[in-house]
């Protein structure tokens, strides 16, 4: 007598890709529109990239439902902090609060896949990338997502970031200007869209530089 | 245990300027084992006709020998090689024949057909076929090898330039698969030589 099994879950995949790369003095985070559950579209207009704190952005893909009420913790979390200390978080501090706070759901996770992506204290581009229950890195670029295989392997051919293995310790900062970087995930996201049905319709880029954060509106194939 | 990844594989192929380039890894484990640095995935059906067999290594070796029998009576009765897209129906049909004990096995197809036109192509285990005019992918690696000839690909390169695309493609998603890797052997065939090379990649 096998164990019986729900035939409900309370998760679902919404699809998406979300993408970083950190610079010397900027932070590119970019994710496509597209909302999906299954195999039909449930919008084309839906941005998955939130700002948390002036330079702490968070993009997220996975269960739409599950970042929502991801950023809705961070977000008070966030005033909490902004009320105690009498500033904003830094990226850093933000990349382990949202560790911890996944993590705090080890058990019923949200099914989030995330790319926080922003300036340190020295200005400099920092991109960190979580898996659901809150193992996080610091890296120079990173990918999630469904697009997230397609794109990565590319990723590493242009970047070629320093393992975080070696010693002394080298800096996860890609050499490439911010036009060059805002280039590369253009690309970087046409042909994610040729290959992943769950990536397409429109992208949206957010370049986070010490004086504020531009946006950018690309479009992608709609198929 | 999924059987397709109980060996690891991967293989390329791609179109150039009346040539043709055909990549595959190495290595040979046994799921988290790795068994052997040197496998060969792709093999010379006849001079203008290369496969390459990604999937479980034992049917990747039966059927090549299968298809080599069948090609080399082809050659005794028909006098002559046959052309790649005949070799692909070929193919094709000797999986169909196991639709329900099938070979498992993704084949991948490269060749220079009539007028030196490069022919590609690839298919399931059970013999559906999927021409393209740019790259097929196939193997533990497919969905990197997806994403990095979309970005890396355009139509028309010369021999060189085509060995360095496929080159990059194939060492850049094998990095990204624990099951691929260990080097790369490529194919580059255009209608006066065929070049063969060993990559040198992460040997992890």
């Amino acid at each position: 007598m096998t164990k019986q099994h729900a035939n409900w879950s309370p998760y679902d995949n919404n699809g998406g890709t979300c993408v970083a790369i950190a610079g010397s003095d900027y932070c590119v985070i970019a994710a496509d529109t597209r909302m999906s559950t299954g195999y039909s579209i449930l919008t084309r207009d839906y941005s998955k990239i939130h700002k948390l704190a002036d330079k702490a952005v968070l993009s997220s893909s996975g269960f739409q439902a599950d970042v929502k009420a991801l950023q809705k913790v961070l977000k008070s979390r966030h005033l909490v902090y902004q009320h105690q200390h009498n500033k904003q978080m830094s990226c850093p501090a933000m990349a382990q609060l949202l560790s911890n706070t996944l993590y705090f759901k080890r058990f019923f996770p949200y099914y989030a896949f995330n790319v926080l992506g922003g300036l340190d204290e020295q200005g400099k581009g920092c991109v960190f990338t979580y898996d659901a229950v809150g193992s996080y890195e610091k890296v120079g670029y990173s990918a999630q997502g469904s697009g997230s295989t397609l794109i990565m392997p590319f990723l590493d051919n242009q970047l070629k970031s320093p393992s975080p293995l070696l010693l002394p310790a080298q800096d996860a900062i890609t050499p490439l200007s911010e036009p060059e970087a805002v280039d590369l995930v253009k690309t970087v996201f046409a042909s994610a869209t040729e290959r992943d049905i769950y990536t397409g319709d429109k992208l949206e880029i957010m370049i986070l530089k010490a004086d504020g954060i531009r946006t950018e509106v690309m479009d992608l194939r709609k198929d | 245990m999924q059987i397709f990844e109980y060996n690891g594989s991967a293989v390329v192929a791609m179109v150039g300027k009346n040539c043709f380039a055909i990549a595959s890894d190495r290595r040979l484990g046994v799921q988290l084992q790795t068994i052997a640095t040197d496998f060969q995935r792709i093999s010379k059906i006849h001079d203008r006709v290369f496969i390459g067999l990604s999937g479980l290594a034992t049917d990747v070796q039966t059927l090549y020998q299968r298809l080599v029998f069948r090609h080399k009576l082809y050659q005794l009765r028909e006098e002559r090689d046959m052309k790649p897209d005949t070799f692909a129906s070929l193919v094709s049909a000797i999986l169909y024949e196991k639709r329900f004990g099938p070979y498992l096995c993704q084949p991948v197809i490269a060749g220079l057909g009539e007028d030196d036109k490069p022919f590609i192509c690839t298919m399931d285990s059970i013999g559906a076929k999927e021409l393209a005019k740019d790259f097929v992918v196939s193997g533990t690696a497919s969905e990197s090898l997806y994403g990095a000839c979309e970005a890396m690909y355009k139509p028309d390169m010369e021999a060189e330039e085509l060995f360095e695309t496929i080159s990059q493609a194939l060492l850049s998603s094998v990095d990204r698969d624990c099951l691929s890797g260990w080097g790369g052997h490529v194919y580059v065939v255009t209608p006066t030589e065929i070049k063969e090379r060993i990559l040198k990649g992460r040997m992890d």
